[in-house]
């Protein structure tokens, strides 16, 4: 399963969720979006639009689901935790 | 950096000038204070970053209008959306009424638009009989209307020169004017002029707060 964390540097759910995967031994990609710059970060911001219609953080994919917030039992049902 | 931070602006600093506003909204910080210091130092990283206290989970936009809009407290922009999820986007702030906020922590859930959701708006002690009061929900401008025990709640607008109807006079279920005495029954909105009803929203009192029942706007 392909997944991948859009987040901010400076958000304390962000922060929450890598915590949360870390400590499953979940393996990821990250998107710092805040700590990018230009069109790389615009672009980010776009696509993130894109998974969750809107620009709140974090914003998770694994496969073809999206999760938006610091949500335990949803990542647990999607992740199979 | 607005004036009222400085280099070195600390949590408490934040939380000083913070929660006056909030309390004027119905909110109070979260019970949970670690939970409450990490957003607080989150935030004293944006604005020493960014100029200003943005919100930490929300990413600007780059216009200015927009951005205005997650500067913390957010609370005046989301009313509607908060008073249904008893607490601002990140839980931060938490309503008044909510003793526990560690429950309020954690995912970030929106209503659905169109929900109907009931938002306190004043203090029925606020409301003496016979006397209305300009009330901002949302989007809407509502007159509520206190007749003896009973509130109602409708447009604050006269269909005639917009005049607000909350400054007119109370008599009995009827609400005058203040300009030209169009005269609009305030259990249903309805005035003897054709066509110039104003919509009426439904209004109860629960411990003693009138709460106002709005849809949902579109989610943002």
């Amino acid at each position: 399963m392909k997944i991948h964390l859009y987040a901010l540097s400076t958000c304390p759910y962000c922060r929450m969720t890598k915590r949360y995967l870390d400590e499953h031994g979940i393996t990821y990609e990250i998107t710092e979006v805040d700590l990018l710059d230009g069109d790389e970060k615009q672009a980010a911001v776009d696509e993130v639009k894109r998974l969750s219609g809107g620009t709140s953080f974090p914003v998770l994919v694994a496969d073809n689901e999206v999760i938006v917030g610091f949500n335990k039992s949803k990542m647990a049902a999607v992740l199979g935790l | 950096m607005r004036r009222v931070f400085h280099e070195g602006t600390t949590i408490e600093d934040l939380k000083a000038y913070m929660g006056p506003f909030a309390e004027r909204l119905g909110y109070k910080f979260n019970t949970e204070t670690e939970f409450v210091d990490e957003v607080l130092e989150s935030e004293l990283q944006v604005l020493d970053r960014d100029g200003d206290v943005y919100c930490p989970c929300r990413v600007r936009t780059g216009d200015p209008k927009e951005d205005l809009k997650i500067v913390c407290p957010c609370i005046p922009f989301f009313r509607d959306e908060f008073a249904a999820m008893r607490k601002c986007w990140c839980g931060l702030f938490i309503r008044q009424d909510v003793e526990d906020g560690a429950e309020l922590i954690g995912v970030i859930e929106q209503p659905e638009p169109g929900t109907a959701v009931a938002v306190p708006v004043c203090l029925l002690a606020d409301l003496p009989s016979g006397t209305a009061r300009h009330v901002k929900v949302g989007k809407n401008d509502i007159a509520v209307v206190r007749v003896g025990d009973e509130v109602y709640a409708l447009s604050n607008v006269c269909r005639h020169a917009f005049a607000p109807l909350a400054e007119g006079f109370v008599d009995g279920h009827i609400i005058a004017c203040p300009w030209h005495g169009w005269r609009y029954d305030v259990r249903d909105g309805t005035t003897d002029h054709p066509n110039a009803d104003v919509r009426t929203f439904p209004a109860t009192v629960r411990d003693g707060e009138v709460l106002v029942t709005v849809p949902l706007g579109r989610a943002r």
